[in-house]
């Protein structure tokens, strides 16, 4: 207690920044030191994480806001990026280059091969070629009806998932051989009563033998799960209710947290879920048989044909994180190495959080807060603490997107140090070091 | 728009006088934010400074000294007591439907911290409880009101309870970012809210 706490200390800002909004930003999943922000003037701004500068600019492809954009879990070594964007103009995009002398790695395993690769490309960018044109806009995916929220790959690079406002979710399927820009729409999901914010890929075999799962939350104030029921087959099969608002994100629980926490051999990873209620929420499965779903604020008036059916699981709020925020919480992200969590929002904070294990003595002395009271239980072996929180990260600007990510500049302390990316309206792309954290020691 | 019945084709209009100003008694009643004269229609500046996305900073509004001393609730409730209707050539103010007491500033405890976010809660009293411009009016209100606070600023439009049969949705919608930024891209949208902002620009 003596000592200064863990702090979050800025370490650079990404160069250039966008002239306007920047709504997310995505680290490259295969190991490539590269992080892709959407923003509001109709671009993806690709930067080099190993020096902070752009490398490269996705543009032309969209006539308003590009709101998502996710990078295509490399498959084979072909040397190839791939990255899906989706956008206010209702379509989506898929865009291809080719890495110049730099042969991707699925898994990033071989680290100097990685910094070659990003080194040939920031050559690329001082010879003054990289204007653009080398991002291939391939292929363009129409569908929905309106703006797409947010896109999303599979883990294993089969499906892609996108969201709207018009209710729907689309998983798309992309035939034939790599670069043939085929794509099949394998389902169209439409039981969510009201916009899609995010959609969320919990990876196969993470629960028994089952497949790849995918999350969904909406404007609705519901969370929806869903998986393939039969060959072709797609069907929802859990609901959550619990927020107080529009969920904007989710995250699902990483395989370290699994390990760590994992108390009752065998569960299926949890789900956190970010609300404009200022909440974040810790869901898992119920060991109980599943009830009928309750009526939500926004079934009034759908005719019980279009009504869910009964889910197959139950899933239960379990935690609620302390809370730290009073406007929308509009991003978290759960670390993959060390499982704390990170949040933002509307008010410019950022918080770290961490799940401890309890001691038994203080199961019983300790109340919970009036809003856990009623699913307290199942998860009264752990608690969840606040580690550091970082007020205006952006000034007086909103942040919209936080994340974890692999840091690769020549300040890293560490082989698997992670860094924080924020994103914000004010068009900045932020990178942060979490300088004593206890986790680390 | 056009063609389309009226919601409410005789609302009650209040005079400028009833309205709540301090400018009018400070200067000579010359800046009259309901002057829709022939005048106006010449002086009015290009239209690309009526774009709300193009009017960043919040110069325009008080050329005065006023950006040292804190913005209090008349000051907000002057930047959108002009906005026009889109339906009736009137002021959101003469027509009832913005409100002086109805404009709530909470500031931050610490004034030293430029981190430090003051909210602002508007809270709207349609015409008639049905009205089916409510959210359009709501947009501009919040669009106006973030192009001209300082960025610090959380903008709450509302709907006053009781008001509208839809209060909940309306007022959802308006707090939505992603809604509103993406309605902001939208043409015909835009189109209705440069006209409601004209007399905002005189």
């Amino acid at each position: 207690m003596d000592k200064p706490g863990p702090q979050l200390v800025h370490l650079a800002d990404f160069k250039p920044p966008s002239a306007a909004r920047a709504w997310v930003s995505i680290p490259n999943p295969n190991g490539l030191p590269l992080i892709a922000t959407a923003t509001s003037e109709k671009t993806v701004r690709v930067y080099s994480l190993s020096n902070f500068t752009l490398h490269s600019t996705l543009e032309g492809g969209h006539s308003r806001s590009i709101r998502s954009v996710a990078w295509k879990p490399s498959t084979q070594d072909n040397g190839e990026l791939c990255i899906a964007t989706g956008s206010f103009d209702s379509t989506m995009g898929l865009w291809r280059r080719k890495e110049e002398g730099g042969a991707l790695r699925a898994g990033g395993s071989g680290e100097p091969l990685e910094l070659e690769v990003t080194r040939n490309g920031i050559k690329h960018d001082e010879e003054g070629s990289d204007d653009g044109e080398d991002w291939e806009f391939a292929i363009v995916l129409e569908g929905h009806d309106s703006e797409v929220k947010h896109v999303a790959y599979s883990p294993s690079g089969q499906w892609l998932a996108s969201c709207s406002r018009d209710k729907s979710i689309w998983i798309w399927e992309e035939i034939g051989e790599e670069g043939d820009d085929e794509f099949e729409t394998v389902a169209v999901l439409q039981e969510h009563t009201a916009d899609v914010k995010c959609v969320s890929w919990r990876a196969a075999s993470s629960y028994k033998d089952e497949g790849e799962v995918l999350a969904s939350a909406s404007y609705d104030d519901t969370i929806r799960l869903w998986r393939e029921e039969e060959e072709g087959e797609w069907g929802c099969f859990a609901v959550m209710e619990g927020h107080d608002g529009t969920v904007w994100s989710l995250e699902w629980e990483p395989l370290v947290s699994v390990k760590r926490f994992d108390l009752e051999d065998g569960r299926p990873p949890r789900l956190l879920s970010s609300s404009a209620d200022g909440t974040i929420r810790l869901w898992s499965l119920a060991p109980a048989a599943p009830s009928p779903n309750k009526p939500s604020y926004f079934n009034s008036g759908i005719p019980s044909t279009m009504r869910p059916a009964p889910a197959a699981e139950k899933w239960i709020c379990t935690a609620v994180l302390p809370k730290v925020h009073d406007l929308p919480v509009y991003s978290i992200s759960w670390s993959a190495r060390t499982g704390q969590v990170v949040s933002t929002g509307g008010d410019g904070r950022v918080a770290i959080y961490e799940e401890r294990k309890r001691e038994p003595a203080e199961t019983e002395a300790e109340p919970k807060p009036e809003e856990t009271a009623e699913s307290a239980k199942p998860s009264a072996t752990t608690e969840w603490v606040v580690v550091t929180i970082l007020d205006g990260a952006h000034g007086p600007y909103e942040v919209n997107h936080v994340t974890w990510c692999p840091r690769y500049d020549a300040g890293k302390k560490s082989a698997d140090e992670e860094l924080i990316i924020t994103t914000g309206d004010d068009g900045l792309v932020k990178a942060w070091t979490v300088e004593g954290n206890p986790i680390e020691s | 728009m056009s063609g389309r019945e009226m919601d409410n084709a005789n609302p009650t209009i209040l005079s400028i006088s009833e309205l709540p100003s301090r400018r009018r008694k400070d200067k000579d009643g010359v800046d009259g934010p309901e002057d829709f004269g022939i005048q106006a229609i010449m002086m009015a500046k290009p239209s690309y400074a009526m774009d709300p996305f193009y009017l960043s900073d919040y110069s325009d509004t008080d050329s005065d000294d006023s950006s040292l001393e804190p913005i209090d609730e008349q000051e907000v409730y002057d930047l959108i007591a002009p906005i026009s209707d889109p339906e009736h050539p009137l002021s959101l103010a003469s027509l009832g439907v913005v409100k002086l007491q109805d404009v709530h500033l909470t500031s931050p405890s610490d004034l030293t911290n430029p981190a430090a976010l003051t909210r602002v809660l508007v809270e709207l009293t349609p015409t008639v409880t049905h009205c089916s411009l409510a959210t359009v009016i709501g947009l501009g209100v919040r669009v106006r009101l973030e192009q001209a606070l300082p960025p610090s600023y959380r903008v709450e439009v509302r709907i006053k309870e009781g008001t509208h049969s839809s209060a909940a949705e309306v007022n959802k919608q308006l707090g939505d970012k992603e809604r509103v930024a993406a309605a902001l891209e939208n043409a015909n949208l835009m189109g209705i809210l440069k006209k409601m902002m004209k007399p905002c620009m005189e």
